[in-house]
């Protein structure tokens, strides 16, 4: 078990948008949250990475209590993320980005003022290797269409030195083809034995990858199980369905 | 020499100015802290110089202590303006300096307030006095080339890469395990100890310094060479100080009364400061944004 | 102030609290007739319009200049002041402000314009009108009305009506015509308010000129009351933007309960500290809300913060 939360509660002003959520992440393996709209997976996400404190509740990354750490802190401990709406830094190259990636000597100020690069070439070219990002390494992260962003924002998760990788939305909005070799790098990073949470709307790509599903709905956990057992679930069918006004969520169910 | 007095006098200006000028930029430019209070620091940099000095500290001792003392200002204003967003941060910076400024004014027993302090020695550095303005020119020359090169440097390390991250997307950077909190004081610090180390410069070489040189007028000068030379640019300040310095000096041709000319300089730069504004807010040589 | 406080006697601290109280609401409602200017525009338009202070000075320069050097009576000059400072006002909103918004200019960007139009025409007036103090000097400021150990002059009551006169009115606008319920609209929301037909720039318009001739009010009440110089527009903006953000920067009517308290803590402040200290009074606080209270006491709980 790499990560386990217990309890969450949290509130934005009256709005309750997390209501004693629980769930557990295991080591070496892919899980995935998945609900509808609202349904508190972004804000569950922001919460286990510290961007937002939790009201009540605790988080315990690898066997640690992480609840009253800092949004920096918990990243060094080794949790690496990716947003749903990608957030580069648009003035910085792929290079730069991916150095600071890598880089756990770059916020000395006085050791760094000589130095122009910390990080090896080769750890660089390599993450781009992994995520099969064909750009130069020069280039700025504006000049990138979509897809390409999606990519450089997961090889800066993956370049993150990291025990647990968390994904939300890795596949919205991009190609069917873009889409698939996304499913191969994960399944490929699984492999090799990381751990990893993702939040996904496109449940063929769900259920094709992941072994383990949390299902949540009004900022709980409403179930949980393998794909096949979320599959045949009438309940969590029934309680998605009645939540979901969304035409195209619903077809994405069928 | 080969220039004209008062050629050496607007040289020795342009090199005080290139200090300043490149250490707002490597706050507001490079880590896109909204720092409206850095006239501030460069006061009191001249305060702090000018009074060691005259309380006979080595002039070494009294501008790394001018510095120093800068720097400390820097930062408790980013631990105290840290959560505060845009226009708010800007304001509060501002409130800053206003408050460094009725200070000045008003803590007489040490600043003498609005009457200034006149008699500032010229600087001595290991036994060698600075006492024509040649000299003075050689040596400002030297301590911007020496000042500019460390910003230079530090904003082309892996160091400066965080800080221009830190302005394009702070969270994110906070995801991928930087602290930015330390970030932004360690670059509010180097800004603030550079601008302390201009205004004794400043200081010593006027010679006398009173609560006026740093206020909205000289923050208005500074504010208009950073933005005309460009956000995150500095080649940009460089090229700027040289430009807003010399140019309006053509004015003197005008051979307007002196009571008119000191006006008329500074309703020059507030211009050019809306005209860069509404014409091209990147500046020369700006890449990014002011947000 | 011009008072002369008797402190010849001993147990006259009641006295002379009364009196810091007077004096502190006579500055204060100065400052608030700056504040709600600035306030009214600000919620409506939400960004620093920092220039407001020199609409305030222009107009001080104006009597001045109309009154005392032309001659012209002093009720037409009056007139003629409130009338003109709005035209000034918006027209810095149409020449200026909307422009850049036009252009996508961050409320940072809006900010540093405004100051570099303040310092602008600071410089303008120094240019045309000296550096030395003009005195405009309509009605006599030494005739003094001691009532209880308190004295005020008749400038000073007339100062305090006038003001209070124009926060009723203010009032009544916002909140019985159409105008002032739009404006109110747009300043709670601005997105619905322009899905529900409000037209914003009518809207800013409305506030430039409206805000801007209770700024050419100050400025004629600051004329009377004080010596002009060029330079007083920082001063007195950093005094308006302080109340404003003491009692609420967004809400008029805490703008105006906060410039009281800011003048009422001056003239306190000065009985313990040197009088030199009153602008340092009032910087500091400004800078201590900014830091801990930026909504104010009475506005409105919006994110003032980052997240």
């Amino acid at each position: 078990m790499i990560l386990s939360c217990k309890d969450i509660h949290k509130s934005f002003g009256g709005i309750k948008a997390i209501q004693g959520c629980s769930f557990t992440v295991k080591k070496n393996k892919i899980t995935a949250i998945i609900g509808p709209n609202g349904s508190g997976k972004t804000t569950m996400f922001n919460v286990i990475s510290k961007l937002i404190d939790p009201d009540s509740g605790t988080i315990e990354f690898d066997g640690q209590d992480v609840t009253s750490l800092k949004d920096y802190e918990l990243s060094k401990l080794g949790i690496s993320r990716t947003f749903q709406d990608v957030k580069l830094f648009q003035n910085l190259t792929i290079r730069e980005h991916l150095q600071i990636a890598l880089s756990d000597s770059d916020e000395r100020l006085l050791s760094n003022l000589f130095r122009t690069k910390d990080v090896e070439s080769e750890k660089i070219q390599e993450v781009m290797e992994i995520v099969g990002l064909d750009k130069p390494l020069e280039t700025y992260a504006t000049d990138l269409s979509y897809g390409q962003r999606k990519l450089l924002d997961l090889a800066i998760g993956i370049a993150k030195p990291h025990s647990l990788l968390m994904l939300d939305e890795p596949v919205a909005g991009v190609n069917p083809r873009l889409r698939d070799s996304i499913k191969n790098i994960l399944r490929e990073l699984n492999n090799r034995g990381e751990s990893i949470l993702l939040i996904e709307h496109d449940m063929n790509f769900v259920m094709d990858l992941v072994d383990h599903i949390f299902v949540m709905d009004a900022g709980k956990v409403i179930a949980e199980g393998s794909p096949e057992e979320i599959q045949n679930d009438p309940y969590v069918l029934a309680a998605y369905l009645g939540n979901c006004g969304d035409e195209e969520e619903i077809e994405c169910w069928t | 020499m080969i220039i004209s007095a008062y050629q050496t006098h607007i040289f020795i200006l342009i090199f005080i100015y290139i200090i300043l000028a490149v250490s707002l930029n490597l706050a507001l430019g490079y880590t896109g802290l909204l720092n409206l209070g850095h006239v501030a620091f460069f006061g009191i940099g001249a305060y702090t110089s000018a009074l060691l000095a005259i309380e006979g500290l080595p002039y070494i001792a009294a501008v790394i202590i001018a510095g120093l003392f800068a720097s400390v200002f820097g930062y408790l204003l980013v631990k105290a303006t840290d959560k505060l967003k845009g226009d708010y941060m800007a304001m509060a910076t501002l409130g800053f300096s206003f408050v460094v400024y009725s200070l000045l004014l008003n803590l007489r027993d040490i600043t003498r307030g609005a009457m200034g302090i006149p008699g500032i020695p010229k600087p001595s550095i290991l036994g060698l006095t600075i006492r024509t303005n040649d000299q003075y020119l050689i040596f400002v020359m030297a301590v911007c080339a020496i000042s500019v090169f460390i910003m230079y440097r530090m904003v082309n390390s892996p160091f400066g890469k965080l800080l221009e991250a830190n302005r394009d997307n702070a969270v994110n950077l906070r995801v991928l395990g930087k602290n930015t909190f330390a970030l932004k004081y360690k670059a509010m610090m180097t800004s603030a100890f550079f601008a302390g180390v201009s205004g004794s410069l400043y200081a010593h070489y006027i010679t006398f310094i009173d609560p006026t040189s740093f206020y909205i007028a000289e923050l208005i000068l500074i504010l208009t060479i950073v933005i005309v030379g460009g956000l995150a640019s500095i080649k940009g300040s460089i090229v700027a100080t040289i430009v807003i310095i010399y140019v309006p000096e053509m004015l003197k041709m005008l051979e307007l009364p002196a009571s008119v000319l000191g006006p008329v300089r500074q309703a020059l730069y507030a211009m050019i400061l809306i005209a860069i504004l509404m014409i091209r807010p990147r500046g020369i040589f700006g890449k990014v944004d002011l947000e | 102030m011009k008072n002369e406080i008797k402190t010849s006697l001993g147990g006259k601290t009641i006295a002379l609290l009364a009196q810091s109280i007077i004096n502190g609401l006579i500055t204060g409602s100065i400052y608030a007739l700056v504040a709600s200017g600035y306030s009214l525009i600000y919620s409506t338009n939400n960004f620093m319009h920092f220039a407001h202070g020199i609409s305030v000075v222009a107009a001080g320069y104006m009597v001045y200049w109309l009154f005392s050097l032309v001659g012209i009576p002093f009720y037409v000059t009056c007139i003629i002041t409130v009338i003109l400072s709005a035209i000034f006002g918006l027209a810095m909103y149409r020449l200026i402000y909307l422009p850049l918004q036009k252009k996508g200019a961050s409320n940072v960007i809006l900010l540093i314009a405004s100051i570099g139009i303040l310092t602008f025409f600071q410089n303008v007036i120094q240019i045309a009108f000296g550096s030395g103090v003009k005195l405009v000097g309509y009605i006599e400021v030494s005739k003094g009305i001691t009532f209880a150990g308190v004295t005020m002059t008749l400038l000073q009551i007339v100062i305090l009506i006038i003001s209070l006169i124009i926060f009723i009115l203010l009032y009544q606008f916002m909140q019985k015509t159409k105008t002032g319920r739009n404006m109110r609209a747009v300043s709670n929301n601005s997105e619905l308010a322009s899905i529900v037909g409000i037209n914003h720039i009518r809207i800013s318009d409305i506030s430039f000129l409206i805000g801007s001739a209770l700024a050419g009010v100050a400025g004629i009440l600051v004329a009377l009351e004080q010596n002009l110089s060029p330079f007083m527009g920082t001063n007195l903006m950093i005094k308006g933007f302080t109340g404003a953000v003491i009692g609420g920067i967004n809400y008029v009517p805490g703008s105006i309960v906060g410039s009281f308290l800011l003048g009422m803590a001056e003239n306190l402040g000065i009985l313990v500290l040197p009088s030199g200290y009153k602008d340092a009074i009032a910087f500091s606080m400004l800078f201590l809300f900014l830091l801990f209270k930026p909504n104010g006491i009475l506005g409105k709980k919006e994110g003032r913060f980052d997240k």
